[in-house]
């Protein structure tokens, strides 16, 4: 809501008041002024009668004009392009040193022609090409043939020196959509007066007009006939006004329907009388057909929307938009003037419907003041009598299917201030809320009743009177105390705490933690999906087709994350990002990891290029981390993604019989889809919720032996499909109550090993609870692994 | 006399293991003063000739001289072998500069940074952390709060929609009425950082997607007092402690009195500047006292109980923090952005 101080100050004096003081306070009062600036801009201006004009000898289209400033400046001469520069028409002209929102105007020889000054247009004074006509934006602002010569207040003279508001009004403030609504609150923050227009009653004639409604959507609605009316330009009070008010003068009767709108906050109709077929105006909802509106467009109307007709014929689309048919113009004589009240939430299904919104539309469905009607009408007539040369006007016809809710609202001293945390006085709280127009009734025990004025319809309760109390009395006065409750622990849950320690474990591990969005297109849903075949959510009205997807995976997204990272020239990531996925079937916390190019030992020294360990590492970590022993879970070749994973080099996750992740170095086929060259990929998406509620046990501690072990190794050849896991079972299985521990520590395949075989080498640490081994125990157990290692896997046994 | 040729021989060691330079000559020297043959070895032998009562001083004699022999011998050779080790040990000397063995450490999002941040401070006070789903319907995004069809304060969010009643939440405040429901007229104190979306275009300060941290606290004789404390401890310790804020009065349909909480701008401190458009002051977040409708809705006695609730924007927070100029920052993942967030706070 634009609002002109100007205007405001002819109901409440701003003396003494800068815009900034007041544009604070309405700040801090909850309506956000977001910008405050003067109408027009300009220093050093005059007004000035062009005396001579003749065409500058080295142009074409230049003139040197001799300019009258009046007694104190005498007659200058000024260069000036604009096409109806001529002699006998009185300018605007910005001196030497004037300051314009284009620059300084300083003096100057224009191909030879000494010139003095500036004739302007409005435009070079700050005024939008939207409120100027085609001629005004074309050349200089021509001024009326009155305008005193000399006169340096010109923006005065031109009704320009105003100061704009730019309010951002909140849905719980519709009121404020109406300069008048706004001086008052503008009086209440400053305790000054405010004196809104008193209005005259017109009843010349009794009109023929007839008004009603058939539809609950429209429970108001007051019409008044108004006879012999002239259509001219509005007076440059009334322009600059609008002007002020963001909007464009077009004719004195379009002008003084928005100019009432734009005061009062009730959005008017005007049918021209002598167009309707019959004297009859009805609010309806049953209409289905088309209608042409004023922007001369058709509108297919559907049973629902309001329509106002005539004689059955529909004449407005109620709130939103007046028909062609009807329109008031230049010829119109008699009018019929609407102000009604229709429901809001219907006019934005209408309005979102057919794509046709209007200021009128936006402030119904925000909601109006369904009771002032009458004074509008008056208020109107008056403008139409004083600017319009209006002859008879008419009593006013009313249809009302509604009662004035009286709303009073009950409270205490007690609540206000315990809702606030303040302590003030029921002097204090009443003084505010007459303030801001509530008729307050206080009792003997500080209980009190407040009446809630007709423009106020967001305050329903007291929790709405203690905002109004702080909202002009100030947050200042509210202490700052902690509240004082009861001991609690505030600690995340079994779930929320294994995350952060998933994300601090890979975070440790040199991952870096990224976010990507969650919408995605359809195509890149089912780019990268290794885990989440369940049906996702698609989104009805998409912003653009690239985000219509709500995802189920993470990996293409961070995949996309590393593509952009390797086409900036950063190579070498760990990525990895957790996330809530939903589908139609579940919902699940998922991890994705991706690791591109080399992993480093001693910074770029010694790069060694990620591969399928590296990522499996990280995931035996996470099972660390967490507690969950490597008995409890396994890796298994895939049998599916086989054309997005290497398949000879990824595996599925397996906990608790079920694949809860898929991981491995990227298919060769797949590193063009990402840009990701020749550069090593390896990826992970894993499904993070049965890890999350595993049951995991207190640890005890367990005795270690005193007795001191023994190591040996074993070197083995085998197949090369046998699986190192399934040799350190088989020994461990031989080695029962001996071996303590086996592990690999050398895979070989080349020279000297027969093609298809690998050696592998293992040590294997033998070690007794009770007494210390003989060398002899250690042999018989090794034979026995020996022997049951050659039976199982054909081993062969180094030497 | 025979004392005399020991203190003899003594001395004589003495003065070659003092001018030995190298440990192959105190080898040698070892040999020829302490080895079987030896003067003083042989000397032993002279023991058996003496009268009883001589025997014990004079093998006494010999062993100590052989100790003294003995021990400067191993004390030179202490030195030369630490000098020899210090000659190699110098040779080993490597470049202290080079780059240590896998000492790189992930860096978070700072977007996460600052979740992981809000999450701790409230933690701190006793608060839980509460989820709820990011695909949420009409009742509890905007129903249960306040926001009944056709309510104009809809199109203060426009929303992405699943169908006429799912949709993606616009805000973190479903949280709100979701708790209560959990809670039954249990007193509620938690926190809930989650995504929201909102149907708006992408550039520098705008994301369909963001972030907020909703704060829910219900118990009796709560006042806007406790709120304003809260957030200016939550203010101090994320911006810092000379960070003041103050109130504004505003509109949120499910709270009542609602504010926005300015904190003083950390480029100026206050003074005004480019910045906080020169107020001093930078609007960080929303919240106000929970409407008595909201309470009534979800199940809480409006006389009995009250409320407050607040909603942060974490990546507003994280563009306020670091100076980030732009909200996509922040989902590209460009890591030479993400590696600048590195430390623990």
């Amino acid at each position: 809501m634009l609002v002109s101080l100007k205007n405001v100050n002819q109901y409440v004096s701003l003396e003494g008041l800068t815009a900034e003081e007041i544009a604070n306070k309405l700040t801090f009062a909850g309506i956000e002024v977001e910008e405050v600036y003067t109408l027009a801009q300009g220093t050093n201006l005059i007004i000035g009668e062009v005396v001579e004009c003749v065409a500058h000898p080295d142009s074409d289209h230049l003139h040197v004009l001799k300019v009258n400033l009046g007694e104190k400046y005498g007659v200058e001469q000024i260069v000036c392009g604009a096409p109806n520069a001529r002699a006998g028409i009185k300018v605007i002209v910005a001196m030497p040193g004037a300051k314009l929102p284009g620059g300084e105007i300083k003096r100057g020889v224009i191909r030879g022609q000494e010139s003095n000054g500036m004739c302007c247009s409005l435009l070079e004074l700050g005024i939008e090409s939207k409120y100027l006509t085609e001629y005004q934006t074309s050349g200089i602002e021509e001024l009326p043939a009155d305008a005193p010569v000399g006169c340096e207040d010109v923006f005065g003279f031109l009704g320009l020196d105003d100061t704009v508001l730019n309010l951002k009004v909140l849905a719980n403030r519709p009121d404020l959509l109406s300069l008048f609504n706004v001086a008052k609150e503008i009086a209440a923050l400053f305790e000054r007066e405010v004196k809104i227009p008193s209005v005259n009653k017109y009843n010349d004639f009794k009109t023929n007009l007839k008004v009603g409604s058939a539809t609950e959507k429209c429970t108001q609605f007051s019409s008044r006939e108004v006879k012999e009316i002239v259509t001219k330009p509005s007076p440059r009070w009334m322009s600059s006004y609008l002007m002020a008010m963001g909007v464009r003068s077009i004719n004195n009767i379009v002008d003084i329907g928005n100019y009432v709108m734009l005061m009062t906050g009730q959005p008017l109709h005007m049918y021209d009388a002598d167009k309707l077929a019959k004297a009859e105006l009805i609010a309806r909802d049953d209409y289905s057909g088309d209608l042409v509106a004023l922007d001369e467009k058709a509108y297919k109307i559907i049973p629902g929307d309001i329509v106002i007709t005539s004689d059955g014929v529909p004449q407005c689309l109620g709130g939103i938009m007046g028909s062609l048919s009807c329109a008031v113009d230049e010829n119109t004589k008699n009018i019929y003037i609407e102000s009604a009240s229709f429901d809001g939430a219907s006019i934005r299904h209408t309005s979102n419907r057919l794509g046709l919104g209007s200021e009128s539309s936006s402030r119904f469905v925000k909601g109006t003041n369904h009771f002032q009607s009458e004074y509008v009408l008056d208020y109107t007539t008056d403008l139409l009598k004083d600017l319009c040369e209006a002859k008879e006007c008419s009593d006013i016809v009313t249809y009302l299917n509604e009662e004035k809710p009286v709303k009073i609202i009950k409270s205490s001293l007690a609540r206000i201030n315990g809702r606030l945390g303040t302590e003030f006085t029921m002097e204090q709280v009443k003084n505010v809320l007459s303030r801001v127009y509530f008729d307050v009734d206080v009792a003997s025990d500080n209980t009190f009743t407040a009446k809630v004025p007709d423009h106020r319809l967001d305050v329903t309760c007291d929790a709405d009177l203690s905002e109004e109390v702080i909202r002009i009395l100030g947050f200042d006065n509210v202490k700052s105390i902690l509240p004082n409750l009861d001991m609690k622990v505030g600690a995340l849950t079994l779930e929320q705490q294994r995350i952060k320690n998933i994300r601090d474990y890979l975070l440790g591990a040199g991952v870096d933690e990224c976010l990507t969005y969650s919408l995605v297109s359809k195509k890149e849903m089912d780019a990268f999906n290794l885990l989440n075949n369940e049906e996702h959510y698609s989104i009805i009205n998409p912003l653009t087709d690239d985000k219509e997807v709500f995802r189920t995976h993470i990996l293409h997204s961070l995949l996309k994350s590393a593509s952009y990272n390797i086409a900036h020239q950063n190579k070498d990531l760990m990525l990895f990002e957790t996330s809530n996925m939903i589908s139609k079937s579940s919902a699940s916390e998922h991890l994705a990891i991706v690791l591109v190019g080399n992993e480093y030992v001693q910074g770029h020294m010694s790069p060694v290029a990620f591969d399928f360990y590296s990522m499996k590492g990280l995931v035996e970590g996470i099972f660390q981390t967490l507690g969950i022993e490597n008995s409890r879970y396994k890796f298994e070749r895939p049998t599916t993604n086989l054309d997005k994973l290497h398949p000879g080099k990824s595996a599925n996750i397996i906990f608790q019989n079920q694949v809860v992740g898929t991981f491995g170095e990227l298919h060769p086929n797949m590193y063009g889809a990402y840009d990701l060259g020749k550069t090593s990929c390896v990826v992970l998406e894993m499904n993070l919720e049965s890890l999350l509620t595993a049951k995991v046990s207190v640890t005890k501690m367990a005795q270690f032996s005193k007795f001191p072990s023994i190591t040996r190794d074993l070197a083995l050849v085998v197949d090369k499909a046998v699986e190192v896991k399934d040799l350190i079972k088989t020994i461990k299985v031989e080695g029962k109550g001996v071996v303590v521990d086996a592990y690999v520590f050398d895979v070989y395949e080349g020279v000297h090993i027969v093609a298809g075989k690998k050696s592998v080498a293992i040590s294997i640490v033998y070690q007794k609870s009770d007494s210390t081994l003989k060398d002899a125990e250690v042999n018989e157990v090794e034979n026995k692994i020996k022997f049951a290692l050659n039976k199982a896997y054909k081993a062969e046994i180094r030497m | 006399m025979a004392n005399e040729k020991i203190t003899q021989i003594v001395a004589n060691a003495l003065e070659k293991i003092k001018a030995s330079s190298i440990a192959d000559e105190l080898v040698e020297l070892k040999n020829t003063f302490l080895g079987k043959k030896s003067e003083l070895s042989s000397m032993t032998s002279l023991i058996g000739t003496l009268p009883n009562e001589e025997k014990k001083s004079f093998g006494a004699a010999i062993h100590e001289a052989k100790e003294k022999i003995s021990v400067e011998i191993e004390k030179k050779l202490a030195i030369f072998r630490e000098k020899e080790l210090n000659e190699k040990l110098a040779k080993e000397s490597i470049d202290i500069s080079l780059p240590g063995k896998d000492a790189h450490v992930g860096a978070r999002n700072p977007f996460h940074v600052i979740i992981d941040e809000i999450t701790d401070i409230f933690l701190g006070m006793g608060f839980e952390v509460a989820k709820g789903p990011e695909i949420e319907s009409d009742l509890y995004n905007f129903e249960l709060l306040n926001l009944p069809k056709d309510h104009p304060a809809r199109d203060m969010q426009d929303t992405f929609y699943i169908d006429a009643n799912t949709l993606l939440r616009t805000h973190t405040s479903p949280v709100q009425a979701r708790t209560m429901e959990a809670k039954k007229g249990e007193p509620v104190r938690i926190i809930c950082p989650g995504k929201t979306y909102r149907r708006d275009d992408d550039d520098a300060t705008h994301s369909h997607q963001f972030a907020q941290v909703e704060g829910l606290v219900i118990d009796k004789d709560i006042n806007i007092g406790h709120l304003k404390a809260t957030l200016e401890l939550f203010a101090k310790k994320m911006f810092g402690e000379k960070r003041e804020i103050r109130l504004r009065s505003s509109f949120f349909p499910f709270t009542e009195p609602s504010v926005e909480v300015d904190i003083t701008c950390a480029n100026c401190g206050g003074k005004g500047c480019n910045i906080c458009k020169g107020t001093g002051y930078i609007e960080i977040l929303g919240g106000g006292m929970v409407h008595p409708n909201v309470l009534k809705m979800n199940g809480y006695d409006p006389d009995k109980y009250s409320g407050f609730a607040f909603g942060i924007g974490i990546e507003r927070v994280a563009m306020l923090r670091y100076g980030i100029d732009d909200i996509r920052k922040f989902y590209t993942n460009d890591v030479r952005f993400i590696h600048q967030f590195g430390k623990k706070n």
